[in-house]
């Protein structure tokens, strides 16, 4: 070892003063002494009855006007330079109603746009017109992904570089989005946000750290606008577009492909009629997979969602997920890295709590065991995270769990946190004593304990046989976990 | 840490748990880092008690960007700084404190003897230095940071640390193989 390291290590080691118990509890009277009498709410009944005496005297009402003039004056002098009025998340959803352009930069692990995207919308908070734009990158990546959409309000041109096409749909019909339906993420921030950190800041700038349950992701607000800059890995910014960004334009060269109602009809190459097609088919393949994994038959799960690849993310990760349950963990472990690599690819990050979870798991059971530490490793902040902010775990669930996305589930929040309580039992081989049927407040001592641990611990071990919690049968009816 | 992030949150709304668990957190890392700068457990014991006091006192409208562990280190070395002007000015005008005082810290400080020989070679070390190198060591602050605190550019803080730990390395010479 490197004789610097040597000092390094003996510092950090051996340079250790501790407080004895003298001192210890003889600071900590002070310090408490100093705290109650700091944060003790102070009486106001002399106030009231001194008001009362004052306001006899007609000179003396005019004097206390003139006083409250003026400190309303110095107030207002003041408020400004000392005064930072409190946070609050209504702030957030109030400014994004009044947003009516969205323009939102998404980058990967170099630091590229690998999604760069702008949104009209409407004063009734729904999309008007929106353009996406995909670096060739991601169309390597994915192909028959256009290069670039457009809506202008009426119809949506799909954009085919490699084709050299443009095709034209109704809106009605074709409609792209980036968040789903921005008015159902804006109430969702309203009514389930949390605030976790006020005055933080995001790559330099001042900003408050908010959780959005409604995109995963940690949010940060721009203190002064109130608005978000960024959520999760995705920048945003509200500023006004390019003049011809709704503009549908014929490239030279581009075939166009007119499939709006009433449009001169228009041969349709071979290459979208096959694509069509095995669409089709892929998404055929894909709903058969997911049924068949929500009942359990994880041979016809992975037999469809193998020919379902590539028409949507999560066939990939369940296919890793019908593979586990069929005890093939090494598939199981190839799904999972290959969703992993994919969305931090095209999103950034170095972490997708879910999958790494999925496929710490999948290594740990093909006994792959120094890969198993790095990937629970990962996820642990998460799965602690959710213990006090429940909507944390809800892409575990969605991924543990396809009926969620059939819209035949909906996990409750005390549902969420048993079961991230199991998986960090299994993950840990800890037992803090949680008790379901207990409440928050007594199971308060169990989640502190989590943390605690989490801090001074957070050791891995890997307890297939750790005694699990019931799941609470929430209304929505029974549990399905592909991985347990 | 996550669990600082609840511990800052707490504490703004007043939480005596909160306050609890961070002074049990961080009282003994504090007084090395106090005692580390004064190579004195007297003088750290009265540096870490104005440190948490006047932390108790900040709860209302506590508001903290960074982390806890670098506040409270910051608020360590300005009080250290504050002491060694004042102790100058006392010892200009004779007023200095006798070298052996009356003093036990055994009862109130407990260090092992290797940490009391680290400290003593480490208060060997210019000011800028040892500041630091403990608060890199023992604080586990970023070069950054401490920059921000020297008021110095990073490279300087890093030539710093590395000077330091030449110094401290020649002066052990070999002791920390052992």
């Amino acid at each position: 070892m490197k004789p610097k390291k040597k000092v390094e290590e003996a510092i950090r080691g051996k340079l250790r003063f501790t407080a004895g118990s003298t001192f210890r509890d003889r600071l900590w009277a002070e310090v408490m002494d100093t705290h109650q009498e700091f944060t003790s709410t102070r009486p106001v009944l002399h106030e009231l009855d001194i008001r009362r005496k004052i306001m006899r005297n007609p000179i003396a009402k005019l004097t206390s006007v003139a006083a409250v003039i003026a400190v309303a004056a110095m107030s207002l002098v003041f408020w400004g330079r000392f005064n930072t009025p409190a946070y609050a998340i209504e702030q957030t959803v109030k400014a994004l109603q009044n947003v009516r352009c969205l323009h939102i930069i998404g980058r990967d692990e170099a630091g590229e746009i690998s999604d760069e995207r702008w949104i009209e919308i409407g004063e009734d908070g729904y999309q008007v017109r929106y353009r996406q734009q995909n670096p060739p990158s991601v169309i390597e990546e994915h192909p028959g992904a256009p290069s670039m959409v457009i809506e202008d309000g009426e119809s949506t041109a799909v954009y085919r570089q490699e084709n050299k096409a443009v095709i034209l749909y109704d809106r009605k019909e074709m409609q792209y989005q980036w968040v789903g339906q921005l008015g159902k993420a804006f109430d969702n921030l309203l009514q389930e946000g949390k605030i976790l950190e006020e005055n933080s800041e995001y790559q330099g700038r001042p900003a408050h750290k908010v959780w959005w349950p409604f995109m995963s992701a940690e949010c940060y607000v721009d203190p002064e606008t109130k608005l978000p800059i960024a959520i999760g890995n995705t920048e945003l910014g509200y500023e006004e577009p390019p003049a011809d960004t709704w503009e549908i334009t014929i490239p030279d060269g581009f075939v166009v492909v007119d499939k709006r109602p009433g449009a001169t009809p228009t041969t349709t190459p071979d290459w979208l009629i096959a694509e069509e097609n095995a669409g089709e088919a892929k998404g055929e393949s894909f709903r058969q997979g997911v049924e068949a994994l929500i009942r359990g038959d994880h041979a016809e799960a992975a037999k469809q969602l193998e020919q379902a690849l590539g028409c949507d993310s999560w066939a990939t990760f369940w296919l890793g997920s019908a593979y586990y349950g069929l005890g093939q963990y090494d598939l199981a472990a190839e799904y999972f890295t290959e969703m992993l690599n994919t969305m931090l690819k095209a999103f950034g990050g170095d972490v997708l709590p879910y999958c790494n979870y999925a496929l710490g798991l999948a290594q740990a059971r093909a006994g792959n065991l120094e890969a198993v530490t790095v990937n629970f490793q990962a996820c642990l902040p998460t799965m602690i995270q959710t213990l006090r902010i429940p909507s944390g775990g809800k892409m575990f669930e969605y991924a543990d769990n396809p009926r969620i996305r059939c819209g035949q589930h909906k996990p409750s929040d005390q549902e969420m946190v048993v079961k991230m309580i199991n998986r960090l039992r299994i993950i840990t081989g800890q037992n803090f004593g949680y008790d379901p049927a207990r409440t928050n407040e007594q199971n308060e001592a169990a989640i502190a304990a989590w943390e605690q641990w989490f801090q001074t611990d957070s050791q891995i071990r890997f307890t297939p046989d750790a005694e699990l919690l019931p799941v609470p049968v929430s209304s929505a009816g029974e549990q399905t976990n592909a991985n347990n | 840490m996550l669990e600082d992030r609840l511990l800052k949150w707490k504490f703004r709304r007043g939480s005596r748990d909160a306050l609890a668990r961070i002074y049990e957190k961080y009282l003994d890392s504090m007084l090395t880092l106090a005692a580390g700068l004064l190579n004195d457990t007297s003088q750290a014991q009265d540096v870490v008690h104005d440190v948490f006091v006047s932390f108790a006192k900040s709860a209302p409208g506590f508001r903290l960007r960074g982390s806890l562990s670098g506040y409270l280190a910051t608020s360590v070395v300005n009080r250290v700084r504050d002491y060694q002007r004042r102790r100058c000015r006392a010892r200009r005008v004779g007023l200095a404190p006798p070298e052996n005082t009356t003093a036990t810290p055994e009862d109130t400080v407990i260090f092992t003897e290797q940490a009391g020989r680290l400290s003593q070679v480490i208060a060997e070390l210019p000011d800028e230095q040892r500041e630091v190198v403990l608060l890199r060591l023992t604080a586990d602050m970023k070069f950054r940071d401490i920059a921000k605190l020297q008021q110095v550019s990073i490279n300087t803080v890093q030539g710093r640390y590395r000077y330091g730990l030449d110094h401290l390395r020649s002066m052990l010479n070999g002791e920390v193989d052992k």
